[in-house]
């Protein structure tokens, strides 16, 4: 609060307002020859008796005349903005309703689709997979059929072999030991090995 | 879309406020007073105007009661005084404001 | 200011009787006939103004209602919600002052606010007009403020005077103070421009020299157009705020 400026300014009115006193002590000095002073003056009286009435009737038609035409203007105005306002203001409730509304009415339709695609999805999941299902066993069946004429096949192929190895190696005995071996003991020899081949080709 | 709302509801509200606002607006007394010339004119004439009144109540006094000087001497002291007392309070108020 | 034919710079503050005889009957002088220009082209502003009472006001019609706007403002502002009972008053005052200063600033016309018979009347009205409603709404309890709450009784006989001087001094120092501003601003006026004419009247250095006073005369001008409207304005819210002080309790 007391800072210099303030300080300074305190004391230079406090300067100033003392200039009055210089004044007052001589106060003929200084008010000789104005014509404001002169109160001898009927003119001087005169003014302020006018004055007093012209102020008067000045006042009274300010007050019931002049005051009044602006007073319903600036009021019909404030009237009207404030109108204007709430339009506005109702306007745009209306139009947030609206938004909301549609935005609602979106989602909806956007859930609805969802759950619809979200079905059909289903449904052509769960045929795919009966579908697989099927194709599956089929396969597999044909697969056994297969494996089984494999197998048919096979057993029958060694089973020709027999006579042929039987047939070698009566030959290779007979070649090596030049007595003609026994035609029995040879095919049970032939039989064990394939049996044993057999096992370790089916292993294998 | 939302850039025009927010800007719609910006000025909607602001329109509202300044409708509001022009009843409230806040003048402060004595604003316009503050120059130091005329602070010091105010303060020279509420001085004057207590020694005014002080001298012109002396003197009718004495006037009244047939003294040649009592009065207006006396009333030309208070009348300082009255004249003090209107400065103070007028830098008071001003103090008050700032 | 040697010689008579040099110009009296409170010349422009006598009263002449005007229209006469009928004139000098009435006492009616130049100062009345100012007052009711005034008054006149206030009411005129005001009328011809809000004419139009349109929405979205014209220029003329916006500077009308600026001017009750402001005076509206200062008045509740200051008053309180009471203000608007006195508002019509401070308008008239204010704007009464205001044309007064400002009819004063056009050449050889006449300022009725540089006569302090004039604005110690406004100032009076002022003031009892604040006596009667502080009367009216704080009945004798009006009387307590003349003594200082918590000074002690013993300078009561100092005190009380000093308090009662300093209430009555407020018309004057109100009046002294419009009066003054007035008086400075035209006399000062009336100085430079009679150093205009003497150096106007001294051939070609002297019409070269006189353009300094003329300047100074011109910013003089603008300065008074501030003072004028700035002593209407203290003068209203004194006003106001006497009236305060008046209605509350």
């Amino acid at each position: 609060m007391r800072n210099p400026v303030s300080l300074i300014r305190h004391s230079l009115v406090a300067g100033v307002s003392s200039l009055p006193l210089l004044m007052a002590a001589a106060p003929g000095a200084h008010a000789a020859g104005m014509p404001q002073l002169d109160f001898r003056n009927p003119l001087l009286t005169g003014q302020v008796i006018w004055g007093a009435g012209i102020f008067l009737f000045f006042y009274l038609a300010l007050r019931s005349w002049a005051l009044p035409k602006v007073d319903t203007v600036l009021a019909s105005r404030s009237q009207r903005i404030n109108g204007d306002l709430d339009q506005a203001r109702a306007a745009k409730v209306d139009a947030d309703n609206a938004v909301r509304e549609l935005n609602e009415t979106k989602k909806a339709a956007a859930a609805e689709a969802q759950a619809h695609l979200d079905a059909v999805l289903d449904e052509e999941r769960k045929q795919t997979a009966s579908r697989l299902a099927e194709l599956g066993s089929k396969l597999e069946v044909e697969i056994a059929s297969a494996e089984k004429a494999v197998a048919e096949e096979r057993s029958r192929a060694l089973e020709s072999l027999k006579p042929i190895a039987s047939d070698v190696t009566e030959a290779l005995v007979q070649k090596l030991t030049g007595t003609k071996p026994d035609r029995v003991r040879i095919e049970a020899a032939v039989a064990k090995v394939a049996a044993e081949k057999s096992t370790i080709s089916a292993i294998a | 879309m939302t850039e025009d709302r927010t800007s719609f509801d910006e000025r909607l509200r602001a329109a509202q406020k300044r409708v509001a606002g022009k009843q409230a607006t806040d003048q402060k007394p004595d604003a316009q007073d503050k120059s130091l010339l005329s602070l010091a004119a105010r303060a020279g004439s509420e001085m004057l105007g207590g020694l005014v009144v002080g001298v012109l109540a002396g003197w009718g006094l004495d006037r009244w009661f047939h003294f040649r000087a009592l009065f207006i001497v006396i009333f030309a002291l208070l009348g300082g005084g009255a004249g003090i007392l209107n400065v103070w309070r007028l830098m008071k108020s001003l103090e008050r404001q700032e | 200011m040697a010689g008579g034919s040099s110009i009296n710079v409170l010349e422009q503050f006598e009263l002449h009787p005007v229209l006469g005889g009928l004139g000098e009957a009435l006492s009616l002088s130049q100062a009345p006939i100012f007052m009711v220009v005034a008054c006149v082209l206030v009411l005129a502003f005001l009328h011809f103004g809000m004419k139009p009472a349109a929405v979205v006001p014209g220029r003329l019609q916006a500077a009308a209602e600026i001017c009750y706007e402001f005076i509206h403002n200062l008045a509740v502002d200051t008053i309180g919600p009471e203000g608007t009972a006195f508002f019509p008053f401070i308008f008239a005052l204010f704007f009464f002052i205001l044309a007064g200063n400002y009819l004063g600033l056009i050449p050889f016309s006449y300022t009725f606010t540089s006569h302090i018979a004039v604005t110690f009347a406004l100032a009076l009205m002022v003031f009892l007009i604040a006596i009667i409603v502080s009367l009216k709404v704080q009945g004798f309890k009006f009387f307590a403020h003349f003594m200082p709450a918590g000074a002690p009784v013993l300078l009561a006989p100092l005190l009380v005077p000093i308090e009662i001087l300093s209430f009555l001094s407020r018309p004057v120092s109100l009046s002294i103070r419009l009066f003054a501003n007035m008086v400075a601003g035209h006399v000062m006026f009336d100085i430079f421009a009679s150093f205009v004419i003497m150096l106007a009247g001294l051939g070609f250095i002297g019409d070269v020299l006189a353009v300094g006073p003329l300047v100074i005369n011109i910013a003089l001008m603008g300065l008074e157009l501030l003072v004028g409207a700035l002593q209407a304005y203290v003068f209203a819210i004194l006003t106001c705020i006497y009236l305060r002080e008046a209605v509350s309790h």
